[in-house]
């Protein structure tokens, strides 16, 4: 019987520092044959471990149309992601996944999509959304709304760059007001508030939203009054998980365990859950 | 199959478990408290007791357990797989209830995917379990659909039925395997045994508990109930259904083992996450994770209550909480 809770061993090929203590892994299978048959969708997470210290949950990064490579980016806040920031390229990490469930993108075709992130949260959007960048002909406008407490803590600068010289997305990015530099020229202001300025038409558009709970507590009402309905709203959760395989009972939200049944919900299954978030 | 077993032949019966390669695990005393522990010897069982102090579960999901080991050198990482974990083995005069709450975790340690760890255990292990003759005040398990003799969960179920002699009742394949094997010691029941089964008063209605529960996420009780919890967690970890647990790593420089350790739903930890925000940040709410979790979630993911009504979280309570005034509290309240 295998062993679920055995990890791939992967190696670093590439890593990206995006902002203060966040760094971005760009990890290979260190076995071709399993690289050949590992396949995910893109929403879902894995486990990532650093022998010796334990393991930590992260969305998958990547877009899986990036067949070669997945990717992982972690903010440096506990032990696990400490002896994260310790490795270089060429070490050996370990992945178990993908596990929870898929964005279903391909639902949203012929739709128009507006991403609203936060902070640390652009990681799980950016796999996402390079998806839909990569079939872009299949979806009509693209929107992106990211904001970060102060200019420095926004991540993937250099793709913000590139999302901004395409003329087929429209980036909106802003940052908490005192969080500007004198270069700055995006938006100063909470994520929310951009949103509701930026008022994208909620017209056969899908939102997905990703933030800290904050953020997405004060974001739903304002995408509610642009005339979002509940069903066209996605984001995804992250809980504590030490499984991510519905065993281990510490990431549910009342009868849903977010590894298993999650962790991409519509807003209108988050507004039926019980308040436990 | 029914034979009968006479206590003078418990010594024949180990020394030949023992000799067919099997390792008994059987209620030890040791001064004040019965654990389940391995017995070389039938003169080590004690039998005198209510429910042992320690719940089945340690045998198929130990309190710390190696999932992975593997060795470090520079940049290469080898993995090995845990060996040995699965021991052919007898666990001989558990009760009904922590029986029954095999079956109840298989569903959550099968669903979906498998864990072998728990699963290999399962099919090395043989359950040949002692019907109660004695219950105390904290037992519910008729409470929660069981009774001091019921046999699910085990492979051979024993019932007194003179201070002297058990009736033996082959429950499963393997319990009559078992049986066949240690044939010798087992003669034939009498025609109408007079079997010697203790009365568990039932104390609350089970029906009555989830659709309250369905109803009451937000209630004062949780709190009130609660407030006298220390989140010690010791609930959880006596208990035969709480399978909640941790992964860590333990190493040195050059090897190291990752490992699987019980955790549990009363501690602060248990769900803070990195940022330092915790969906239960109050011991009320890990309360009701905890009822909530055995009376209502369990049941609408695998239609089984993830309690079997040993009562040893109330036993062991330092703050004296008990589940079963909980229980009879909730259907109180449901009547109102």
């Amino acid at each position: 019987m295998d062993n679920i809770y055995r990890p791939y061993l992967m190696t670093i090929s590439d890593m990206t520092d995006e902002a203060p203590g966040v760094r971005t892994f760009r990890l290979n299978f260190s076995d071709e044959e399993e690289g050949k048959n590992f396949k995910f969708q893109t929403g879902q997470f894995g486990l990532y471990s650093v022998f010796g210290a334990g393991e930590s949950t992260f969305c998958i990064a990547s877009s899986p149309t990036r067949e070669d490579y997945i990717e992982c980016t972690f903010r440096e806040a506990g032990r696990v992601t400490k002896a994260l920031r310790e490795l270089n390229v060429g070490d050996t990490i370990g992945f178990r996944g993908p596990y929870g469930n898929v964005f279903p993108i391909d639902k949203w075709e012929g739709k128009n999509l507006v991403f609203v992130a936060g902070g640390i949260a652009l990681p799980p959007l950016r796999s996402v959304i390079w998806n839909c960048l990569d079939l872009r002909d299949k979806y009509k406008d693209v929107t992106i709304i990211y904001g970060a407490k102060t200019v420095d803590d926004l991540v993937y600068k250099n793709e913000l760059k590139e999302w901004e010289a395409r003329d087929d997305i429209n980036l909106v990015t802003t940052v908490d007001p005192g969080g500007e530099t004198p270069e700055w020229t995006g938006k100063v202001g909470f994520v929310p508030t951009v949103v509701e300025e930026a008022a994208p038409d909620s017209n056969d558009t899908i939102a997905i939203v990703c933030g800290p709970p904050i953020m997405i507590k004060f974001t739903l009402p304002v995408l509610e009054k642009l005339g979002f309905k509940h069903d066209k709203v996605y984001t995804t959760l992250e809980n504590r998980m030490k499984c991510g395989l519905g065993k281990c009972g510490r990431c549910n939200i009342g009868c849903t365990y977010v590894c298993k049944e999650g962790p991409v919900f519509t807003a209108e299954e988050i507004s039926k859950m019980p308040d436990e978030f | 199959m029914e034979k009968l077993l006479n206590k003078n032949k418990f010594d024949t019966l180990i020394a030949g478990l023992k000799k067919q390669g099997y390792k008994t695990v059987a209620p030890k005393k040791d001064n004040r408290l019965v654990t389940l522990e391995e017995v070389q010897d039938a003169s080590e069982i004690s039998l005198d007791h209510v429910i042992t102090n320690n719940s089945i579960k340690e045998f198929f999901f130990p309190k710390t357990e190696k999932i992975l080991s593997y060795t470090l050198d520079k940049n290469k990482v080898e993995m090995e797989e845990p060996k040995g974990f699965a021991v052919k083995s007898v666990i001989f005069g558990t009760r009904p209830c922590d029986a029954f709450s095999l079956p109840v975790m298989d569903k959550v340690f099968n669903w979906d995917c498998s864990d072998k760890f728990w699963v290999e255990r399962r099919e090395a292990i043989t359950i040949v379990t002692i019907s109660c003759d004695k219950s105390d005040s904290y037992c519910f398990c008729t409470s929660v659909g069981l009774a001091p003799d019921a046999k699910q969960g085990s492979d051979v179920l024993l019932t007194k039925i003179s201070n002297d002699e058990y009736l033996v009742e082959t429950v499963t394949e393997k319990g009559e395997n078992l049986v066949k094997e240690m044939e010798s010691v087992f003669s034939d029941p009498p025609g109408t045994p007079d079997r010697q089964v203790a009365t568990v008063e039932e104390k609350f209605d089970l029906k009555k508990i989830k659709p309250w529960l369905d109803d009451n996420f937000e209630h004062d009780v949780w709190d009130e109930f609660s407030n006298k919890c220390i989140g010690c967690g010791a609930c959880t970890f006596v208990c035969p259904t709480c399978h909640c647990f941790d992964i860590v790593d333990e190493c040195t420089m050059t090897k190291g083992d990752r490992v699987k350790n019980w955790d549990g739903c009363q501690f602060t930890m248990f769900t803070m996450h990195t940022s330092g925000h915790n969906p239960r940040s109050t011991q009320g709410m890990r309360w009701r994770q905890r009822i909530m979790h055995k009376f209502k979630y369990y049941v609408e993911k695998f239609d089984s209550t993830l309690c079997v009504g040993c009562g040893r979280c109330s036993r062991v309570c330092p703050a004296d909480m008990n589940i079963s005034e909980m229980l009879e509290l909730i259907e109180t309240e449901a009547g109102k």
